[in-house]
């Protein structure tokens, strides 16, 4: 049951305490649906309905959570008094002066666009259209697993805030993707398309599954899966590396994107995902890439999962700098972290759910396109090789050292794409190969990538978030 | 009473079987950074969750309303994917047998006040700064009840409890960590002296090291972190039969070293007992890879029936695609001490935790990579002699279990943010030629 405006207003009136100093209440609706089919058998049809109510307390100098997924009115008011009572334990060991950056109060509506509203979509044609794509990928013996996966989304969500926001917001949205897993003997080789785990994300509906077209891309991906079996392995040594753009939006997401948020970089995330080597000393001085290199948190996107209208601190979305030719000049903040660098906060704060507590996220965090078209950047590459499609990523807890295993590679030879290569990995560290950036790809190589899966939290909380990117090149890349 | 909301499920489901869950918690976490409380939670939850077979086919659904209508419209949902999806190949149909399950301890009060568990961080915090050590970590405790059911009239239910903590001392930028998962509790205090010690090992003297193989101490939590990618790539039911997992082709023979046993062990009363599966099996102990051997993989009952092999009472989500999953790994002890380990050692590193190990690199000979973190230190001669930085490595499982010089007879627990009803119980152990690089 979906609680009234006066119902959440009514709890946070019900919150009595004369060191309350900022209090908010969130009610979440999740809507998932999962279809995944498997060597011609549906293997997973899952619906689930998650509701939550959850109310946050900054009293006097402690932080105060609670949450239940009963959202009765009776339960809510319970909540908020389970709010007070954390925050009561936190003060005995805060963390000193709580510092809020200001918010307007804002009342707002907003949803996100779709056309063809998933759950209008019947069960049997999204089994249908995964069978048609995936079906003719195991016409040879050895595809051991043709699989393809279709992800429905919805999330309504209620914020209301002392500060005197009431903010709805709708999200709908879409992912797809199939995949081709061939053995031959010890050899093992998958191929995806568009992308792995679950495919490429959109906010929208129906449309953007057909837009994909799996049926046209099986038969490709299995002949690729194939080849990879039979392939050389990609050589270690040292290469400029052409990253192809999929690949490169998990290049953003893990050595960008998460040094760049506030609150590892201030040693609060520290247990679990771990710190950043950006720290605050290094704003607007350090290069963190070469002069091509722009990044930008953005979430305004139009039909990227990474958007939004308000961050769950009630800030409205915004686009910013993060990296501004090759310069470290911004971080992700919130509310309450925003003051410790002074500034106030640029609204990427966000929680899974009503039952979590908001923890800075990306958003939308994208290399900005450049000028040089992927034939150009091919053609001028002497002796190199071009890497797509993530397989295996992996990077230190300051997010420093990383090493990522790719799907596919091809050689570059003499400015010719040549050979197919297997199990390309490569690795470096973040500043070193962003500075080693010397061609970005023009706007017709950029794409935005949907990642519904990003990790962070304790307890863990996975979030939507995008990231557009071009192919670029990297010289004197360390591949093993 | 426990078994109302399951009842009511089944009586709304229709189809020809079915079974469902119903999970409720009430967690408590308290984060903490910087030696302060930074973010303190309580959350009260329940869902459940319904599987409708129709001429083995399969329809899942979830809700975290419990009213009639909202079970009614529940059931509807699962009844149509049921009806839409396809027939699983050899599926045998839901569990029958309703043997008993066994009698564990799982019970304990766990659950302390926030106001309790902020008091022992606070004690913590103190004698850190007498150290000159902050923290940061988290300490949460959680009392959930599990209640499931199916057509054929299996019933299980039970209430068990889990505390756990994870402690990082840090000084000067040297770190170090414990952690521990119990149904009992746990002590934060005592974990931040284990943290502290190890921050302050060889404090001020650093030491670096040429990529190569090196003889390596790799504590339980590092143990635990490539175990669990393990359960992923080779233990569970899909990579067995999607032919990724390392045991395809050879059950019953040896795969790694011959002094390397790994069960999945839910009623080991020391470990985090656990009495049945979500398809309301009964536990018992699954050996993996018996010195050496492979055995099984785990599964649930779907791919117990597909590919023929024992029923292992792995099935820990109705509907998911990983048909079974090891949630307690349990690496059989040796008889050293870590100082023996240690005093053994020419030339090694002692790993204290694994960061953000990947374990998709090749499948096939479960070759993984990641970093070093929170207490990394160089051996020389039978000591320990300097810190070293964190370091990556990449490494085949396979052949790191082939060369196990040694195993602790003490055995510590790590728990996992995915694992809501086990984690991993191993040994400390020494392997050699591990890559670093």
């Amino acid at each position: 049951m979906r609680p009234s405006r006066q119902q959440l207003q009514d709890a946070l009136k019900s919150l009595r305490d004369p060191s309350l100093r900022y209090a908010d209440v969130r009610y979440t609706a999740t809507h998932n649906q999962h279809v995944r089919v498997r060597n011609g058998e549906v293997d997973t049809l899952i619906s689930t309905v998650d509701s939550a109510i959850g109310v946050r307390v900054l009293v006097g100098n402690g932080w105060g959570f609670a949450a239940s997924s009963d959202v009765n009115e009776d339960s809510v008011i319970r909540t908020a008094k389970r709010a007070l009572e954390v925050a009561a334990a936190s003060n005995l060991a805060s963390p000193g002066k709580i510092v809020l950056s200001d918010v307007q109060p804002h009342v707002a509506t907003w949803q996100s666009d779709f056309v063809k509203d998933p759950w209008a979509i019947p069960l049997e044609r999204k089994i249908d259209h995964l069978l048609q794509a995936t079906e003719p990928m195991r016409s040879d013996p050895r595809i051991h697993q043709a699989s393809g996966d279709i992800s429905s989304y919805r999330q309504e969500k209620i914020f209301a805030s002392t500060v005197g926001s009431y903010i709805e917001q709708t999200t709908t949205e879409m992912g797809g993707g199939i995949e081709a897993l061939a053995i031959d003997g010890d050899e093992f080789q998958r191929r995806t398309f568009p992308n792995p785990f679950g495919g490429d994300f959109q906010a929208a509906g129906w449309e953007f599954i057909e837009a994909l077209d799996l049926a046209a891309k099986g038969l490709q991906i299995r002949d690729e899966a194939l080849a990879l079996l039979a392939a050389p392995k990609a050589p270690p040594g040292r290469f400029d590396l052409v990253v192809g753009t999929s690949q490169l939006a998990l290049q953003v997401h893990e050595s960008c994107g998460h040094p760049t948020e506030l609150d590892r970089a201030m040693g609060l995330e520290i247990s679990l995902a771990g710190g950043s080597f950006l720290q605050p000393s290094m704003l607007g001085n350090f290069r963190y890439g070469s002069d091509l290199v722009n990044i930008v948190a953005d979430a305004t996107v139009a039909k990227s999962i990474g958007s939004f209208a308000f961050d769950d601190d009630g800030v409205p979305a915004q686009r910013f700098p993060l990296i501004d030719r090759g310069i470290f000049v911004d971080y992700l903040s919130g509310r309450d972290t925003a003051p410790a660098i002074g500034r106030k906060s640029n609204g990427t704060v966000r929680a899974e759910s009503a039952a979590r507590i908001p923890i800075i996220r990306m958003t939308n965090i994208n290399l900005e396109p450049g000028t040089t078209p992927l034939e150009e950047i091919i053609a001028d590459t002497k002796r190199g090789i071009f890497v797509d499609t993530n397989k295996s990523w992996s990077i230190d807890d300051v997010r420093l050292n990383f090493q990522f295993g790719c799907e596919v590679a091809w050689e570059i030879d003499h400015g010719r794409l040549g050979r197919l290569l297997r199990n390309p990995v490569y690795g470096g560290t973040t500043p070193d190969f962003w500075r080693s950036c010397d061609a970005v790809g023009d706007r017709a190589s950029w794409q935005i990538w949907g990642v519904p899966n990003c990790g962070k939290g304790d307890p863990m909380q996975t979030m939507r978030v995008a990231h557009g990117a071009p192919v670029a090149r990297f010289r004197n890349v360390e591949m093993f | 009473m426990k078994f109302d909301v399951i009842d009511r499920a089944l009586e709304a489901a229709g189809g020809d079987e079915a079974d469902a869950n119903f999970i409720s918690s009430d967690a408590n976490i308290t984060r903490f950074a910087n030696s302060s409380i930074i973010q303190n939670m309580s959350e009260v939850s329940a869902e459940l969750t319904l599987r409708v077979v129709i001429d083995s086919a399969i329809g899942v659904a979830s809700t975290t309303s419990f009213e009639h209508e909202a079970i009614a419209e529940m059931a509807a949902v699962a009844r149509e994917a049921a009806r839409h999806s396809l027939p699983l190949r050899d599926f045998a149909g839901l569990y029958r047998g309703n043997e008993a399950v066994p009698d564990l301890p799982i019970f304990h009060r766990a659950d302390i006040t926030p106001g309790e568990k902020a008091r022992a961080l606070r004690t913590m915090f103190d004698r850190g700064r007498e150290a000159g050590v902050h923290f940061a970590g988290s300490y949460g405790t959680d009392t959930a009840s599990v209640a499931c059911g199916n057509s054929h009239g299996v019933r299980r239910h039970c209430t068990f409890t889990i505390g756990e903590a994870t402690v990082i001392a840090i000084r000067c930028g040297e770190s170090g960590y414990a952690t521990d998962i119990s149904r009992r509790g746990v002590d934060v205090r005592v974990l931040g002296e284990e943290a502290t010690q190890k921050a302050t090992l060889r404090s001020g003297i650093h030491e670096k090291i040429e990529q190569g193989n090196y003889d390596a101490i790799v504590e339980p939590a590092a143990i635990a972190e490539v175990l669990e990618w393990m359960n992923m790539i080779a233990f569970s039911g899909q990579s067995y039969e999607d032919g990724s997992s390392f045991f395809v082709d050879h059950l019953g023979k040896r795969v790694v070293g011959t002094n390397f046993t790994l069960t999945d062990d839910a009623i080991d009363p020391e470990f985090l007992p656990f009495p049945f599966d979500m398809e309301g099996l009964p536990k018992r102990r699954v050996t993996l890879i018996e010195n050496g051997i492979a055995r099984t993989p785990v599964v649930d009952k779907a791919y117990a029936d597909r590919l023929g092999v024992p029923a292992t009472a792995n099935g820990w989500a109705l509907g998911s695609p990983d048909h079974g999953s090891a949630l307690h790994l349990s690496v059989t002890a040796g008889n050293a001490t870590r100082e023996d380990l240690i005093q053994s050692t020419k030339r090694g590193i002692w790993v204290t935790r694994f960061n953000y190990v990947n374990g998709l690199l090749e499948p096939k000979t479960a070759k993984m990579t990641g970093t070093t973190r929170d207490g990394t230190f160089l051996i020389r001669d039978g000591e320990v002699v300097a810190r070293l930085p964190n370091l990556r490595w990449t490494q085949s499982m396979v052949e790191a279990f082939s060369r196990i010089e040694g195993l602790t007879r003490e055995r510590r627990r790590t728990g996992a943010w995915s694992n809501p009803f086990g984690g991993t119980i191993a040994p400390t152990m020494k392997i050699g030629g591990w890559h670093f690089g």
